[in-house]
């Protein structure tokens, strides 16, 4: 049996909306263990973002309880906090977000550097990741020189580099093409595969089945599992 | 990391041209007039720091009062010496009597030049450590010698040894070449400082002096001192206070009190109201450290304002570098090292243009500053500027971007909120605050410089020569040469005086005259005139008569000017005499002749003061004052001038001055200041030009998609262009409104120190609003129009 990698109790997100409070994520209930491969799955405005954003860290619950690998995140400083997601927590975006002042190796180098690791092992690493993803010609381009598939693999190897227990993908492959799609959760299966924890929002069915476990969410509340 | 943060600042900088040349530009201007504030206000605080025992040195000084008024100056008695050495000896390392510093003629061979000195006593080398290259370091112990500057040796016998050599002084007394010292340099007190003369000399030739030995009441003589390390100023001149008192009874009712000017205050401190110290060009330094700081600090408002007008573009590199683990801490260190780095480019090119502009700023301040490549201070200095710079322009914008929540920001739902402008439009109405005031307080200076410029002056300036005349050659010759002069045809009148036009060297008191009140304490400016007076200076006479041939008796007539009359309380005074207060006086009483206008001699920013022109056959001339022939060209008269003097007087150099332009002189310092604030008023205003300018085309950029709408809604151009300069000129018109009072209060505050000014009057307000206004326009139009003028279909198809 796996270890639980984290769980929420009843964690709740609201906003104001000026004089509404308007609940974005309603008592939601999740234990997730290591090793699992997730599909957020709802319509536009269900909450899967706000979930991911919240599990990431980007963004905090405004109730019930949040423990990552046995650690209470709800009660933890801004300082713990980030130090946890930079060790376990990576990110990846449906817009990419790299740099574009970056090149495509600065851009991966960037999380190692706020992790303070030493320049030597830093290149090593880095070239590593360019020979997995099979992107070394492109080291030096910037990111408008990448087609969306180029960039969004960029974008995972900038996820991976720091070797984090947790990938939260929102929208992987929303910009993208079917054939590259395809190719990126080729790619997230096999991260699984090597025992990565994935959780994905997704609108597609098809990615959806790449995960081995669906939630779906509708106005902020775990309807199905 | 660090790397990783230059990298990107740099390539920002590449991305955005216009955006990094504004910044960099008004940071590189913005430092460079700083850097060149800062060198001359090191330079105007480190006056007389050629001295290294600056801080025990100071020079005697007076306080007198007269009609209860107390005047403060350095001139003192020579008993004053006696008594100091004999009272207060072990005070003192060294008590130097000293003359002023004269203009002398030295000749050697064919060569007579005339060059500025003191005759001192012994312990004045060793006093301002003068350095002595070669001869006798005690040169001033003997009596016939001189010691001279490199410079005037240089100039004297060129390669050959100076030390031995037989000089001449005006044509009259020969002495020895016995040292040659340094130059001194520019920025000290000593300056003048050409030749050095024993006081030995002085006291042994000159009969007046000599005969001063025992008169407290001559106040006609320096004396400076080096106080004992064990000891301070405040207590000697506690010590020495009433020595004068005590010594001459009958200067008592003066009362006299003398203490010492410490030489640190000489330059900067040296102003005097009613016995009390007021400050000087202290204050000037004040003034320009002020100003450099806002020139900075408008820099430095560019940055701020430019960076945080621009965050959208750098909101999303916030959220994805706090996604993959930045803190808070370390991207508001990026985006200082971003500062820091461009501040440092900045700073290269601040430096390039202090070197460019070194010669003119030099030129414009009367100043002889070097860049001062040399000095670790400087650098040092130099690398504390660019932090403070750094963190002044960079805070703000790191602590505003590094806010951004990255959620928001990555969604994209990010748009800066309705008053994210504010702190950036406060910032710019500070801005045009500080240029704004600054252009009217500039306008004042100039106002109040012209309006003294337009007083009358009281006599005809032009066409007005005068000749220094001091070297006894020229005693009992003024008639004869008035004759050749005005036969040669170069001049229409002459007059001798004791006294230049434009100065006072003589002030005198103990008279009497009916109807003087009880009491009374007079003191008239005094100088001694000869026949022509009026005529050859154009005065305006209002009563009498000037003196003339015809009347026997003018040999003991005096003509008084208007504020003498009134000062004096005296009706009707043309016959009426002037007498001496002291019954056993040999001095001839002195009819009154005539009353002229008065006419500006000293400050053309005081009342004229109270002037009695006393005629005075021989002796005391100390310069010949020609009244050009107005039918002939200037060069012609001095030509027919010069050629009469250099027949009479082979052996002396021919000088002369207008004395329009040394009339002139007397707005230098306030023209120095008024230029040096123009040109950095200039700055300021281009400075927050560009800054705006930067704004605007970032607003234009920010509207496009706003201006295609309104475009393809049937706007037309200028509709658009006052949309977009609307808001813009509001913050103009609002800095006019705050500026206006505060600069109003302050510059009427600096007027308070003329007794003759000008007023602040509305038309200054005017032309510097009407002026900014226009600036402002031009600024903001050019982008106004650009995306007024843009085509609206483009605009939106990007979008």
């Amino acid at each position: 049996m796996a270890n639980t990698l984290l769980s929420l109790n009843e964690a709740t997100r609201t906003v104001n909306s000026g004089n509404n409070k308007v609940t974005l994520l309603d008592n939601i209930n999740l234990q997730v263990k290591e090793g699992e491969f997730i599909s957020l799955m709802g319509p536009s405005g269900s909450g899967k973002s706000t979930l991911l954003n919240c599990i990431g860290m980007l963004d905090g619950f405004t109730g019930g309880g949040y423990t990552f690998l046995g650690e209470p995140v709800h009660s933890m400083k801004e300082k713990n906090r980030s130090k946890l997601y930079k060790e376990y927590i990576g990110f990846v975006f449906q817009a990419y977000h790299l740099i574009d002042e970056l090149t495509v190796w600065e851009n991966i180098e960037t999380p190692l550097l706020y992790k303070n690791v030493k320049s030597s092992e830093r290149k090593g690493l880095v070239a590593d990741m360019l020979d997995r993803f099979n992107i070394v010609g492109k080291k030096d381009l910037f990111p408008v020189q990448l087609s969306g598939g180029q960039q969004q693999l960029v974008g995972i190897a900038r996820a991976l580099i720091g070797k984090p227990k947790l990938i939260l993908a929102d929208e992987p492959t929303g910009n993208l093409n079917s054939k590259q799609s395809t190719e990126i959760m080729e790619l997230f299966s096999q991260l699984n595969k090597e025992g990565v924890t994935i959780i994905q929002a997704t609108h597609s069915e098809r990615n959806a089945s790449y995960g081995s476990r669906i939630i779906n969410l509708l106005d902020g509340k775990i309807v199905s599992e | 990391m660090l790397k990783n943060y230059f990298k990107i600042a740099f390539r920002n900088l590449l991305k955005n041209k216009i955006y990094s040349f504004i910044n960099i530009a008004g940071l590189a201007i913005g430092m460079a007039a700083t850097i060149l504030i800062g060198l001359w206000i090191y330079d105007e605080l480190n006056y007389d720091s050629y001295f290294k025992e600056k801080d025990t040195i100071a020079q005697m000084f007076q306080h007198e009062s007269s009609n209860n008024v107390i005047g403060t100056g350095p001139a003192i008695p020579r008993p004053l010496e006696f008594a100091m050495r004999e009272e207060f000896a072990d005070n003192f390392e060294h008590i130097i009597m000293s003359s002023w510093n004269y203009s002398r003629y030295i000749g050697y061979g064919d060569k007579n030049i005339n060059v500025t000195g003191n005759f001192m006593q012994e312990g004045a080398v060793d006093m301002l450590e003068i350095n002595v290259l070669e001869g006798d370091k005690n040169s001033l112990e003997h009596s016939n010698v001189i010691m001279l500057s490199k410079e005037i040796a240089t100039t004297l016998f060129g390669s050959e040894n100076a030390l031995g050599k037989m000089v001449k002084i005006n044509n009259e007394h020969t002495v020895k070449v016995t040292a040659v010292y340094e130059d001194l340099p520019e920025n000290n007190s000593f300056n003048g400082l050409k030749y050095l003369m024993p006081w030995k000399f002085y006291v042994a030739t000159q009969e007046w002096v000599k005969n001063s030995k025992d008169s407290w009441g001559n106040n006609s003589f320096q004396m400076f001192a080096q106080i004992k390390d064990n000891t301070t100023m405040e207590t000697v001149s506690s010590k020495i206070l009433d020595i004068k008192k005590r010594n001459a009874p009958e200067e008592a009712e003066f009362n006299p009190e003398i203490f010492l000017f410490p030489m640190k205050d000489w330059y900067l401190r040296g102003d005097w109201e009613n016995g009390v110290q007021t400050g000087g060009r202290i204050e000037n330094v004040w003034l320009f450290g002020i100003i450099g700081t806002f020139i900075l600090l408008l820099a430095c408002i560019n940055f701020i304002n430019l960076s945080t007008a621009r965050s959208e573009k750098r909101a999303t590199e916030v959220g994805i570098r706090k996604s993959i683990g930045s803190q808070r801490g370390q991207l508001i260190f990026q985006f200082l090292t971003e500062s820091f780095l461009i501040v440092c480019l900045a700073f290269a090119f601040a430096v390039g243009i202090v070197i460019l502009s070194l010669n003119g700023f030099n030129n414009l301040a009367s100043k002889t500053i070097e860049f001062p490549w040399a000095s670790g201070l400087f650098w040092i200095l130099a690398i504390v500027f660019i932090f403070i710079t750094a963190v002044l322009a960079g805070s703000y914008p790191a602590l505003y971007l590094s806010s951004f929540n990255p959620v928001s920001v990555l969604k994209g739902t990010f748009r800066a909120g309705r008053y994210s402008a504010l702190p950036r439009k406060i910032l710019v109405v500070t801005q045009f605050t500080i240029s704004v005031a600054l252009i009217i307080a500039t306008l004042v200076v100039m106002n109040q410089i012209q309006h003294s410029k337009d007083r009358p002056a009281g006599y005809d300036k032009e066409g007005l020569v005068q000749i220094p005349v001091m070297s006894s050659e020229f005693t009992g010759k003024q008639d004869l040469m008035r004759e050749q002069f005005i036969a040669s045809g170069g001049a229409t009148y002459m007059t001798t005086t004791s006294s230049p036009t434009t100065s006072v060297w003589s002030n005198r008191g103990g008279y009497t005259w009916e109807g003087k009140p009880e009491g009374f304490q007079e003191n008239f400016a005094h100088t001694t005139v000869h026949y022509d007076f009026v005529e050859t200076l154009g005065l305006k006479l209002i009563k009498g008569r000037g003196f003339s041939r015809k009347f026997a008796t003018d040999s003991n007539a005096v003509i008084l000017n208007k504020t003498a009359v009134k000062y004096m309380q005296i009706q009707d005074p043309v016959g009426k005499y002037i007498s001496a207060e002291n019954p056993d006086s040999d001095m001839i009483p002195l009819k009154i002749i005539g009353v002229v206008d008065d006419m500006i001699v000293q400050s053309p920013y005081t009342p004229v003061k109270q002037a009695m022109y006393v005629f005075e056959s021989y002796g005391n001339i100390s310069y010949y004052n020609l009244r050009l022939n107005p039918n002939n060209s200037v060069s012609k008269n001095l030509e027919l001038i010069e050629n009469t003097f250099k027949t009479n007087f082979p052996n002396i150099p021919f000088d002369y001055q207008f004395v329009d332009e040394e009339y002139g002189q007397k707005f230098r310092s306030e023209e120095r200041v008024a230029s040096l604030a123009r040109v950095f008023t200039a700055l300021a205003i281009f400075i927050s030009c560009l800054g705006l300018f930067g704004l605007a085309s970032f607003v234009a950029e920010q509207r496009t998609k706003e201006i295609g709408v309104r475009k393809v809604l049937g706007a037309s151009i200028s509709q658009l262009w006052i949309l977009l300069s609307k808001d813009f000129i509001t913050l103009v018109v609002l800095a006019l409104v705050i500026a206006s009072p505060i600069a109003y209060y302050v510059m009427s505050g600096w007027l308070q120190k003329f007794p003759y000014r000008t007023s602040v009057g509305w038309d200054v307000f005017a032309i510097a609003c009407i002026g900014a206004l226009i600036i402002t326009l031009i600024t903001v139009s050019f982008q106004a129009i650009r995306a007024a003028t843009a085509n609206p279909v483009k605009s939106l198809r990007t979008e």
